[in-house]
């Protein structure tokens, strides 16, 4: 095993509860999102453009299309390079992970493999753009033991986040999950980088302290900041944007359709990378019509499509309607149906002459589900 | 079952694609959005459940070399058997007739010698659009006790190489005309202990093309025909090659070569969803990823990248990856090449059977 500089590691092993029933069947990173990608691409693709070759990702939850997904890592340009983490048996007996601190310190052997200076640990459910490469080196000329990366959010909105305080040099002085009454505005975007002898030492002590739960913001930065340790906030301007809820991950998706999004995934710098298939190209019918979408190969449309997004082989039968709605890869609107701001899941089915419609709140079809009601009409 | 190999020969090209041809191969000729002629016999081998392929390659090899790679999209990049390239000879690329030249066997020999010597050899041009299952096609070949099995479609008033059967369905002619019959479809089995044989008679004639000996010896080898039943797109020349694209937004054709369960594997690229924009207008059209469309488009193909500008028309056209057709361009029975930029405004209109053709990185 060659030793690498730096190793990232993928917390990806929630089960995503808030995305519902699209994570009834596969793991929250695995889930489709932007037409042919899967929530997991964004930091694979970041990792990738950031020179980072070695990856873990930690998962515990329905790992099946994600393991096969992610296959050797060719599609990243990590062959080799990039593995999953589930939770394994020792002698002393085997659990789940226990929280996020507890599934970096179940891999200390894992990354010590690779005897790196720096360990960049991620969460996997966010939509971004960013090259941690300026971040390393923010943390390498202030000779941090953890940099934080961090972005402003409006006053509102900062109890919902983990939010940091800081001196004039961005050390930070104080950091709360969460907080009631907010000091600052910086939030974290749990992204940390970790001078990797400091992390293990902090891992095996948040082991043994038998009241922790084992999470890096509860647990283990405000121990570090406790010690005395040089931890620093790292600004990033960008987009970023949550996708962990129906909302925020329909929402993001929504923006992508937008003339000009902010993340624009057509960018030739930053390429997102993601394991593509080979189908055919799509096939647009004598009678459709698609305005203001984006349609993935492998898919055929014969009625009319609008403000949507639809994955890899998506089927849209005649006169069947799909407006502000996202179809997962493999989804089926049969002849006739309506589809109006809805999440319909991958290979779901939307039966001939139904309606399946959203309000206020967005209409979700599970994976592999049969959904739709009879029209009144 | 005899062991299957495989043989794909693209050591071929042609003048009648005009510019299209002028600096690629036929076999790399684009095709259907996001394929390349070459794609389809290779999937065939490997959808046929052959694991070693020799690919002969013509003479000017770059575009195939970096299409094809080592056949990691085809499976082909294994231990057990592979993809084996066979550098072929410039005659090729002179030759405007010969698919198979015995000079690019002959200097390729040891793909052949190293073979299993009771091992059927299913040889394919790629200029022939279809997919099929050699099994079925070396099961005839072992029942019949054929040496050499030619794969044929029926077919009406096309210029091509006929066979005449025998009643005991042995082939008794192949002869060059235009008409209705039995079409060869630049694809056969020939088991490879006679095709080393042919490969010493003939080792001072490697400027022969192989069906030629086949032709030549068909008093001799017991020659016989299996008839294929699919569809089978004939790209002999510049309009076929548009009526073959075109084929493809039918649904007979779109579902035999892409919907009958079997994978046309290509070159991987990692482009983005396509993207319609208000005011896009699409109808009866293949669109490949990573399109940026706001005009209209009618009846055509398009290809990885393209970008179609607002107010642009096009109708009964073929655009090739990254092309851009500015606003209110109109474009119709044109096929235009990689990268080729139609400026706003400009009108290019061509008719059915004699396409106007944009040369590759043109600007208009």
């Amino acid at each position: 095993m060659n030793s690498s500089k730096i190793v990232a590691m993928l917390l990806a092993g929630g089960q995503g509860s808030r995305l519902g029933a699209l994570t009834r069947r596969v793991a929250k990173p695995a889930v489709g999102f932007g037409g042919k990608y899967r929530i997991i691409d964004f930091s694979l693709s970041n990792c990738a453009n950031s020179g980072i070759n070695i990856v873990g990702v930690l998962t515990q939850y329905k790992p099946f299309l994600l393991n096969s997904y992610i296959g050797t890592g060719e599609a990243w340009d990590m062959d080799g390079g990039l593995f999953v983490l589930p939770p394994y048996y020792t002698e002393v007996g085997g659990e789940w992970y226990r929280g996020t601190a507890d599934a970096i310190f179940r891999n200390i052997e894992f990354i010590d493999g690779y005897a790196p200076q720096y360990v960049l640990i991620l969460s996997g459910d966010h939509l971004y753009k960013m090259d941690y490469r300026p971040m390393l080196e923010f943390h390498e000329e202030n000779e941090a033991d953890l940099t934080v990366s961090v972005i402003e959010v409006a006053p509102e909105d900062a109890s919902r986040f983990g939010i940091m305080s800081t001196d004039e040099n961005m050390r930070i002085t104080k950091f709360e999950e969460k907080p009631k009454e907010p000091e600052s505005c910086l939030a974290s975007m749990g992204i940390y980088i970790f001078s990797w002898d400091v992390l293990r030492q902090a891992l095996i002590a948040d082991n043994s302290d038998e009241a922790s739960e084992n999470d890096f913001g509860r647990n283990v930065i405000p121990a570090l900041l406790g010690e005395g340790k040089r931890l620093f906030a790292y600004k990033y301007s960008g987009y970023w944007k949550d996708v962990g809820t129906i909302e925020s991950y329909y929402d993001a998706q929504m923006d992508l359709l937008n003339e000009e999004p902010e993340f624009d995934i057509f960018a030739g710098d930053m390429k997102i990378m993601s394991n593509s298939n080979s189908s055919s190209p799509q096939y647009i019918g004598e009678d459709a019509s698609v305005e203001g979408s984006m349609v993935c190969n492998g898919c055929t449309v014969l009625g009319s499509v609008r403000g949507s997004i639809l994955s890899t082989d998506v089927f849209v039968g005649k006169d069947a309607h799909v407006e502000n709605s996202i179809l997962l890869p493999g989804a089926t609107v049969e002849d006739g149906a309506c589809v109006k701001r809805a999440i319909i899941g991958e290979k779901a089915v939307v039966s001939a002459m139904s309606v399946f419609e959203g309000g206020d709140e967005i209409a979700v079809l599970g994976d592999a589900e049969t959904g739709g009601e009879e029209s009144a009409k | 079952m005899r062991q299957l190999i495989g043989l794909v020969c693209t050591n071929y090209n042609d003048s009648s694609f005009g510019a299209l041809t002028k600096e690629r191969p036929v076999a790399s000729l684009p095709f259907g959005g996001r394929y390349r002629l070459v794609d389809f016999p290779l999937s065939n081998m490997v959808n046929s459940g052959i694991n070693t392929v020799g690919l002969t390659t013509p003479y000017m090899y770059r575009s195939i070399m970096d299409h094809v790679g080592v056949g990691k999209e085809w499976a082909l990049s294994r231990k057990e058997g592979g993809m084996f390239i066979l550098p072929g000879s410039i005659y090729g690329y002179k030759n405007i007739q010969g698919q198979f030249l015995m000079r690019d066997l002959l200097r390729n020999i040891e793909f052949l010698e190293r073979a299993d010597s009771g091992s059927i050899l299913a040889v394919s041009g790629a200029r022939k659009v279809f997919n099929i299952d050699y099994r079925e096609a070396a099961k005839e070949h072992e029942r019949s006790g054929a040496e050499i099995t030619l794969i044929c479609t029926r077919a009406e008033n096309r210029q091509g190489m006929f066979v005449t059967l025998d009643d005991g369905g042995r082939v008794t002619e192949m002869e060059e005309r235009s008409g209705d019959g039995l079409l060869f479809i630049d694809s056969f089995l020939i088991d490879t202990a006679l095709l080393l044989k042919l490969a010493e008679w003939y080792d001072a004639l490697g400027y022969l093309d192989l069906t030629e000996i086949i032709r030549q010896n068909l008093p001799n080898i017991r020659t016989s025909c299996w008839k294929f039943r699919g569809y089978v797109g004939c790209v002999d020349s510049l309009s076929d090659y548009m009526r073959c694209n075109m084929d493809l937004l039918h649904h007979s054709g779109r579902r035999e070569l892409f919907m009958s369960g079997v994978t046309v594997r290509t070159k991987i690229q990692d482009s983005p969803p396509a993207k319609y924009m208000d005011g896009a207008r699409v109808s009866n059209a293949l669109i490949s990823s990573g399109c940026i469309i706001r005009g209209t488009v009618e009846n055509s193909v398009i290809f990885r990248g393209v970008t179609v500008e607002k107010g642009a028309f096009i109708k009964n056209s073929i655009v090739m990856q990254g092309g851009t057709v500015g606003a209110g361009a109109v474009l119709e029975n044109v096929i235009s090449d990689k990268y080729a930029h139609v400026s706003p405004g400009v009108s290019l209109i061509g008719v059915k059977d004699n396409p106007v053709v944009i040369g590759k990185y043109m600007r208009i």
